[in-house]
């Protein structure tokens, strides 16, 4: 077993651990944190988007240990006091989920978009988030409501 | 009796119920679910396509630290999938739990491990050792059917789970004196909805009751119950099935499948609940496939491109077992009835075959083979241009079903209510900019480029109901959908419907009716579905018939509680019931709005007060209906694509550059959500026409086994899509709904094969695509024979 110390959404959470434990299994089993899902345990669908240090990993391609001594957001960190996060707000808004499965994954990766790259066009918008693979709204509503994320995210700026 | 006053609700674009709870991280999927005492199961699986089972070594792996117990074939001999459809001359298969003596493809279960947890049983199930007998396998049509091939099944006479047949009175005649006729042969690859969240179910077996409960990824939370009952000989009365939350379904959740029996049967044998999430590599060759048909096709038709008869000869690959509830029959059925589609034929002979393979079992995908009868005729019209120097377009609007043909029967004996399919292209045409496209084309080929424009039509039966599935031959005739409508005391109301929302936002349409018809605010109303505990029976959600169905469903509960509404609040202001008005949030006098009641105080009477109540009325405000949309034979929904496309010369990659689709689903309840399917379901349907297909070697093993075989549309191959509405209402379903959730995925890919076609149209040769997908080596062939090199892909 392995010692693991890991702050996920500004919490320290310490456990022993199977070193193959996956950062995926760790956050929905170890610590109940069920938002993050999993769809293709081989690193290309990216339902399973968490940041580490504020940058996008496939958590089921992570090992938890490699993320001893780091820290690891979910989609559980993005609302604050019961209000939707402004980006949670502009998927509902446009229409961004259908499901919702692959919605945690495509969240983390956008926030990392707003942090990195706010002022990007559709076009962009569109590569950037090419890894995160959405089977129900053919994308559309997504790119809408990622252009109006990162508006609202430059409005407020909290992009930078 | 009807609602009172304007809707608030039906067409309005409300944002969606359930985001909140999704966008939260909230949503409870069946991974998500682990009782007490769960255990983890692991399916070892066959990799030879067809072989006998000479035996299974298990020892290893049933002393492993951590499990429990394993499974073979024979621990569940006693049960089996058997889905039978009553069409003369079906051929019976048995679907084992476990594999018995025999594998039929690769990924058939063979063994189940159940462990402490999922490392240590996938740990296990590394250790189980299969001697498996390699058979020679059938992995094509022509090899199944082929008279030297030993069929599959016992005691079967050859590899066809069904031969059918049918040709119109005046067949023979009308294509024996047509001045033309054009042939063409045209292949679908294999492949399916592929749901980012994969299969999983929890079950749970209570030995004090004997009562199950099983959660699982399904659509059709009640016939699963159905069909657990049957392969589990325990009356359905013990049986609780729930989908929670589904991350996806498009057909692929809508089956039976033997994992779900087989978590049952662990469960009850080791007294534990039993949990099994599927990994990414099962899901490509145990869930089931779909859309692999081929088509030959024939039109005979006059000197101005009239259709005088139309001839098909359908084989669909249905893998390795008939599959609950759709049986082997389905696809085919289906391609033999639609494959006329939009246009004005009379005349129609039509064979179909639904062949048994060593592959992976067929099931139901978003469009069930309308996409292929789309591309079929879509293409048939496209070569008959061809063939007369006519334009696309034009070779449509002379053979198009207009206003005064409806209701249409069809030469395959549906009946289409209605439609607007003229104008649907017309407008496609203008949305589109058919001129600027064109306009750019030609700069393009002048610059050297590739690029085409193709477009496609067509009618598609939704809402269809008993008199539809009666005539499918299979063993439950479904039908209708039912909703129960419960007002309380605190004036809020609760609908369970018998449908399930696995994104298509039935949790927040279903509201907006009921809302409407009972003047109660949005926030007012909670949907509850999934749990066969709670609501009451009914099919699920398939086959573009939820909101229709479910709505009717819903409106009439509502209005059944809103009539005892009328009917107290009546009594009280001492009026006729016949003079209430339900409005928003209080029920008063028609023509006098200062007589009347808030609802929530009607409600809170109604239940807390009896006394007050007049003579004959109970304390309850709640109804429970069915709705069948009758008569049953569909509701048609009609639209119209057009693309362009860019294919490079040098890759073979083709890029879609623009797509407009104008859709005809009746009036909307909530148009950006319609707007949600139409896309989801191009996209889709985009990824049958350039990426997706489960390809086989020679010895049935499958090559498509991650996404890095298996290409999805990610965002950068989608382009922005243009979409406009014309609203033709059904003559047959309450509010005129028709349903559309699979519309945008039967036209792209005739669209995108028709772009590809015109791309490369200028250059010296003819080429006729006629296969899908069209992945960048099938271009590059086509490329080659157009350039005189080759003879195709």
């Amino acid at each position: 077993m392995a010692e693991l110390s890991v702050s996920v959404n500004g919490e320290l959470t310490a456990a022993q651990v199977d070193p193959r434990t996956l950062l995926s299994d760790y956050l929905r089993d170890h610590l109940g944190l069920t938002g993050t899902h999993v769809g293709c345990e081989h690193g290309y669908c990216g339902a399973c988007t968490v940041l580490v240090d504020g940058a996008s990993v496939r958590s089921c391609l992570t090992l938890a240990v490699q993320a001893d001594g780091r820290s690891v957001d979910t989609v559980e960190s993005l609302a604050s006091n019961g209000e939707l996060h402004p980006i949670q707000q502009a998927f509902k808004e446009c229409h961004g989920l259908q499901c919702g499965f692959c919605t945690p994954g495509l969240l983390m990766s956008v926030l990392e978009l707003a942090a990195t790259n706010p002022g990007c066009g559709r076009d962009e918008i569109r590569e950037h988030l090419s890894g995160n693979v959405c089977r129900c709204t053919g994308y559309h509503h997504i790119v809408d409501a990622v252009e109006a994320a990162l508006n609202s995210v430059r409005e407020q700026g909290d992009g930078s | 009796m009807a609602a009172d006053q304007a809707p608030r609700y039906f067409g309005a674009r409300v944002a969606r119920r359930q985001d909140d709870r999704l966008l939260r991280g909230d949503g409870r999927y069946v991974a998500d679910i682990s009782p007490a005492g769960v255990l983890a199961a692991k399916f070892v699986r066959s990799d030879e396509a067809h072989a006998v089972v000479a035996g299974i070594d298990i020892e290893a792996a049933s002393v492993a630290e951590g499990v429990k117990e394993v499974f073979v074939g024979e621990d569940f001999a006693d049960n089996e999938i058997r889905c039978v459809s009553s069409y003369a001359g079906f051929q019976e298969s048995a679907q084992p739990i476990l594999a018995l003596d025999r594998v039929r493809h690769v990924g058939e279960a063979l063994a189940m491990v159940v462990a402490d947890n999922e490392y240590v049983a996938e740990d296990a199930a590394e250790l189980v050792v299969a001697d498996l007998e390699p058979l020679p396998a059938a992995v094509d049509i022509d090899t199944a059917l082929d008279v030297g091939c030993a069929p599959l099944h016992p005691g079967w006479r050859d590899n066809a789970f069904v031969r059918r047949r049918a040709t119109t009175y005046g067949f023979n005649e009308a294509s024996s004196s047509a001045p033309h006729r054009v042939s063409i042969e045209l292949h679908n690859g294999r492949h399916s909805g592929v749901p980012i969240e994969t299969r999983a179910c929890v079950a749970e077996h209570d030995p004090g009751t004997g009562r199950f409960r099983l959660h699982t990824t399904t659509q059709i939370p009640h016939l699963i119950r159905a069909g657990l009952s049957w392969a589990l000989g325990v009356p359905e009365s013990l049986i609780q099935v729930i989908a929670p939350d589904v991350g996806g379904g498009f057909g692929i959740k809508a089956q039976l499948y033997p994992e779900e029996v087989a978590c049952c049967l662990a469960a009850r044998r080791l007294s534990r609940p039993v949990k099994w999430v599927e990994d990414r590599r099962e899901h490509f060759v145990a869930a089931h496939h779909s859309r692999e048909h081929r088509h030959s096709v024939t039109g005979y038709f006059d000197d101005d491109g009239t259709i005088l008869a139309l001839e098909a000869d359908i084989a669909v690959d249905m893998g390795a077992y008939s599959v609950f509830p759709w049986t082997a029959t389905m696809d085919g059925g289906m391609a033999m009835g639609i494959l006329p589609g939009p246009y004005r034929i009379h005349e129609y002979s039509v064979s179909s075959t639904s062949v048994c393979t060593n592959k992976t079992p067929y099931g139901a995908y978003r469009g069930v083979a309308r996409p292929a009868a789309c591309f079929s005729i879509e293409r048939l019209m496209d070569q008959i241009a061809r063939h007369l120097g006519v334009d696309r377009v034009e070779i449509r609007n002379r053979n198009l079903l207009a206003d005064g043909d409806y209701p249409w029967r069809s030469p395959s004996g549906l009946i289409y209510d209605s439609g607007s399919l003229v104008e649907s292209l017309d407008a496609v045409l203008a949305l589109g900019d058919l001129e600027g496209l064109l306009k750019r084309q030609a700069d393009a080929r002048t610059a050297g480029r590739l690029v085409g424009v193709g477009l496609a039509v067509f009618t598609e039966q939704t809402a269809h109901t008993t008199q539809e599935f009666k005539q499918r031959g299979v063993p439950i005739v479904f039908g209708y959908e039912t909703a129960k409508v419960r007002l309380d005391a605190s004036g809020t109301a609760v609908v369970s419907a018998s449908i399930h929302d696995h994104g298509q936002g039935l949790e927040t349409t279903l509201a907006q009716v009921a809302a409407d018809r009972l003047g109660l605010d949005l926030e007012q109303i909670r949907v509850e579905y999934g749990d066969t505990e709670q609501v009451a029976y009914g099919a699920g959600t398939f086959a573009s018939r939820s909101a229709v169905l479910a709505g009717g469903a819903v409106t009439k509960a509502a209005d059944a509680v809103a009539d005892t509404l009328r009917q107290v609040a009546a009594h009280m202001l001492e009026a006729a019931p016949e003079d209430m008005v339900v409005e928003t949030g209080r029920v008063s006098v028609a023509g006098s709005p200062s007589q009347f009641l808030e609802t929530t105080e009607l409600c809170r009477l109604i239940y807390q007060r009896p006394e007050r109540l007049p003579e004959g009325v109970e304390p309850h405000l709640e109804a429970s209906r069915t709705y069948d949309a009758h008569p049953g034979t569909g509701a048609y929904t009609n639209a119209a694509h057009l693309a362009s496309v860019e294919i490079d010369p040098l890759t073979g990659k083709t890029r879609v550059l623009s797509y407009a689709v104008v859709e005809d689903c009746g009036p909307m309840i909530n148009p950006t959500i319609v707007e949600g399917q139409i896309f989801g379901g191009v996209a889709q349907g985009v990824g049958s026409a350039l990426f997706e297909e489960f390809l086989y070697d020679e010895a049935g093993q499958p090559l498509s086994t991650t996404f890095a075989d298996y290409l999805v549309p990610v965002m950068s191959d989608i382009p922005d899509f243009q979409v406009a509405h014309l609203q033709t209402p059904s003559p047959h379903t309450i509010g005129g709904l028709k349903g559309m959730g699979e519309g945008g995925a039967i036209a792209p890919g005739a669209v995108i094969a028709s772009a590809v076609e015109d791309a490369l149209s200028h250059l010296v040769g003819t080429v006729t695509v006629d296969r899908l997908p069209l992945t960048p080596e099938r271009v590059l062939g086509y490329i080659d024979a157009a350039n005189g090199n080759g003879t195709g892909p």
